[in-house]
């Protein structure tokens, strides 16, 4: 048994984040925890790594004398906690990035001994253990995607010796290229004993790499199973307490007549090279590819928050000139960005001035905002996206799929007659996902052209009316959703043979 | 609008829970500049207190505070963006001397319109630089405060400059209205003037959302860059407002006019609340930073303390201040990321 947890509480004020829960990890072994957001899921993976101490139970690691009360005692006893942002400092090099843990204060270090780490064969063969063989040990950290970064950041688990492997929603940016680097890594760590936590709400990505499944739900330990007794249905049932409901196919759409509300044609900028595609009144586009693969950067061009390389683009017919997001605003067109936290609301806003920020003109006479309007707004606002918390509560506090649904209310509350979603449900737990899918149906029902960018291929053959598959910046390939299946979607984006 | 949701949606109304009194309760908690202000009050009570509380001392702190606070809103704006303005001081000082002298400085009116031309111009200057350039508005302001300063030396010879209409300027700067000096009515109606602008108009929001989030912003579809040069046109206006003051006050354009300005500005804002990364800031906040050193001037003035220890009393109420702000920071972020899980 590498640790195990007894009635372990922790209470924040008005929240059980977690309520009683006995759970045991062993080594050579990979134990997955799931729950909707708000189970308490990384909570759990504080109090073991901690970041923070239980109100109530004890948890120990096997082979430390008392339960670990911070950071350092638990670093000492053996655990190494692998965070959702990734543990990177954007002006060192990659090697340097790779021995950053030498630069801590403990007993074993000695900070004023720093010297150059001159191995740079060894910095290698650990940079290839995570799948970044091809980086060079000089490049800057801040030059990398932000998959690599996570990479790199995991890197530290070749260099660090210890017991218990934390691995917290760690696959939340990283995409599918990556995982395989992930799944290597976990196989070499079990081989070496170590005993590795999973938390994520990814079930695919638990089932590919967890011998044991927890399920936690409102802070309570629902049920422990074996990976092989069980399968995603039964998962998503513990964690959400009922079976979710088959999502309905979005309504046909009638092209017939209608002119497109979109037309793009050989469009440049970023990475995507010459791409032109329609989008019709009431149609779902979906825009699949990987990581580098001109995705987002299609998004980005054609709501203006990025400069087009060249191209044209017809918003109803009438070419328009989108040099900048206020101007795609002003066009009705509506964005929601991949980096939520980054671009999406404004951190030192509640949520009724995050969902008024755009449409705030609207409620303003002159440039003096009709204060009353629009609290009355935002509280009506709150009440049809299911938001949880107030009109006064901080987006911030926020899950992630409450979060999302604030940003989505903010652009939807403009009435835009495009909307782009680049990674709508990016970090977003089962229940909340239901909803935004819900949401973007309507947007397409009443008429609007909407174009969703995702890097999960099932995403968008459950929800879009059209799928294209970009590589290299271009179009290689257009299914129609009834007819295809991921496989489809993945084997034209890594290769595509004309 | 609607959505597709066909369910009755629940609706929180968490903070509507609370009683009146436990969110007076809970605001107060967070005012520690009002604190300061009370400790000072006391000890000004009890070392000083008839002479403090006098007529002549309250008009006289009222004046103090009055040239200071304009300078503090434009401040308080700038900081609210992310920024910061370290050119206010030898900016008054150029609108100052240039109303002073310009045309001899033969009427009030043609004064405030020169002096607010003048910020106006060293506003707009340093916000091209920082909107539109990108440039740092550290360095911006500090190159623009060397600047101002010298021109400030070099169009008086570094003489004091006294206005063709001097008379009517100490005139306006002793006018009280109902008991209250028309400096102060004119601060006052510029703290309502920058109060109503960040809390009730779509630019006040877009400052705040520029500050906390730039990025956010811009994908927003607010235009950032035009915002932004807007705020530091406005605060080049307060201080040419500022400027305009200091002559009424003092009848003069004396080379040394604002100096060291930015300093008590900054601090003011600062203590006020304000957070210098941008986002987080209120006009209240700010006018109790402005009187608290307001305050402390006169206080250590009529404990006869040197002035000279009186600048190392500022620096380390400063210090402490900024200490206090810390702790209640790190307290409210702990209490919101435990209310987050």
């Amino acid at each position: 048994m590498a640790f195990k947890a007894v009635g372990v509480k922790k209470h924040y004020p008005g929240v059980k984040a977690l309520d009683g829960v006995d759970l045991e990890g062993y080594a050579g072994s990979v134990l997955g925890i799931c729950g909707a957001n708000g189970a308490g899921k990384s909570t759990f993976a504080k109090l073991l790594a901690g970041v923070q101490t239980p109100t109530d139970g004890v948890i120990n690691v096997t082979g430390y004398p008392h339960p670990v009360r911070n950071a350092a005692e638990a670093e000492q006893a053996g655990v190494l906690m692998m965070h959702q942002e990734p543990l990177i400092i954007d002006d060192f090099t990659v090697g340097e990035n790779v021995w950053l843990y030498k630069l801590r204060a403990g007993k074993d270090i000695r900070p004023w001994a720093v010297k150059q780490e001159t191995n740079d064969k060894r910095t290698r063969e650990v940079l290839r253990g995570v799948g970044l063989g091809h980086l060079s040990t000089r490049d800057l950290a801040k030059d990398l995607g932000p998959g690599q970064r996570q990479m790199l950041s995991l890197s530290r688990a070749a260099v660090t010796t210890h017991k218990i492997m934390i691995l917290d929603e760690t696959t939340a940016s990283t995409s599918e290229e990556h995982f395989n680097d992930i799944l290597e890594l976990v196989a070499r760590e079990k081989a070496a004993g170590t005993s590795i936590i999973f938390v994520s709400h990814r079930l695919n990505e638990v089932f590919a790499m967890c011998d044991r499944i927890a399920v936690l739900r409102n802070g309570k330990l629902v049920k422990v199973l074996e990976a092989a007794d069980t399968d995603a249905d039964e998962i998503t049932t513990l964690m959400i307490g009922q079976a979710l409901k088959a999502l309905d196919r979005p309504a046909a759409v009638q092209t017939s007549g209608a002119a497109p509300v979109l037309e793009v044609r050989d469009l440049h900028g970023g990475t995507a090279r010459g791409v032109s595609f329609d989008v019709n009144p009431g149609e779902i586009l979906g825009l699949y590819g990987l990581v580098g693969s001109g995705r987002s950067s299609v998004a980005r061009t054609i709501t203006g928050q990025r400069k087009a390389a060249g191209g044209t683009i017809k918003l109803h017919g009438t070419d328009v000139n989108l040099p900048t997001p206020t101007a795609a605003v002003a066009k009705r067109i509506a964005y929601l960005t991949e980096d939520r936290r980054l671009e999406g609301f404004v951190k030192d806003f509640d949520n009724g001035q995050n969902m008024s920020l755009v449409a705030l003109p609207k409620m303003s006479t002159a440039g003096v905002v009709r204060s009353a309007e629009e609290k009355k707004r935002v509280r009506e606002l709150i009440g049809e996206y299911q938001v949880k918390g107030g009109t006064t509560t901080y987006t911030s506090t926020l899950s992630g799929g409450n979060q999302q649904k604030v940003v989505v209310a903010k652009w939807l509350e403009t009435d835009p007659d495009f909307v782009v979603l680049d990674e709508p449900t990016k970090g977003i737990d089962v229940g909340a996902r239901a909803n935004i899918y819900e949401i973007i149906h309507g947007v397409a029902a009443r008429g609007k052209g909407v174009l969703v960018v995702s890097s999960e291929a099932e995403e968008l053959l459950s929800l879009c009316h059209r799928i294209l598959v970009m590589r290299n910046g271009q179009v290689v390939g257009e299914f129609d959703p009834e007819q295809a299946d991921t496989d489809d979607l993945i084997r034209t984006a890594l290769t595509h043979v004309d | 609008m609607s959505t597709t949701t066909t369910t009755p949606p629940p609706v929180h109304h968490y903070e509507e829970n609370f009683s009146r009194s436990h969110a007076l309760v809970s605001w107060l908690k967070g005012q520690y500049a009002l604190g300061i202000l009370a400790a000072l009050l006391v000890i000004a009570t009890i070392t000083r207190g008839s002479i403090f509380w006098g007529a002549t001392n309250m008009t006289n702190l009222l004046l103090q505070m009055s040239i200071i606070g304009v300078v503090v809103l434009a401040q308080l704006i700038v900081v609210l963006t992310g920024g910061i303005d370290i050119s206010v001081g030898s900016a008054l000082g150029l609108a100052a001397v240039v109303a002073a002298g310009l045309f001899g400085g033969p009427s009030v009116l043609l004064g405030l319109l020169v002096a607010l031309v003048i910020g106006g111009i060293i506003g707009a200057t340093n916000g091209w630089l920082v909107a539109f350039r990108g440039l740092e508005p550290f360095i911006v302001t500090l190159g623009m405060l060397a600047l101002a300063r010298g021109l400030v030396y070099a169009y008086g010879s570094g003489i004091p400059i006294t206005p063709g209409a001097a008379a009517t300027y100490a005139n306006l700067g002793q006018t009280t209205i109902v008991g209250i000096p028309l400096l102060a009515l004119v601060w006052l109606a510029a703290v309502a003037l920058i109060a109503f602008l960040l809390y009730r108009t779509v630019w006040g929001r877009r400052v705040y959302a520029i500050g906390s989030n730039k990025e956010a912003a811009r994908s927003s579809g607010i235009p950032v860059t035009a915002t932004l040069w807007s705020v530091y046109i406005l605060a080049g206006l307060l201080v040419g407002l500022g400027g305009w003051m200091f002559l009424c006050r003092f009848a003069s354009g004396t080379p040394s006019a604002g100096n060291l300005m930015e300093l008590e500005a900054i601090a003011a804002v600062v203590i006020g609340g304000a957070r210098l990364s941008g986002g987080h800031g209120k006009v209240f906040g700010a006018v109790v930073g402005t009187v608290i050193f307001a305050v402390i001037a006169n206080l250590l003035s009529l404990l006869n303390i040197s002035t000279f220890l009186q600048d190392a009393f500022r620096g380390a109420l400063i210090l402490v201040a900024v200490t206090l702000a810390t702790v209640q920071f790190v307290r409210r972020k702990a209490d919101a990321s435990g209310s987050a899980k």
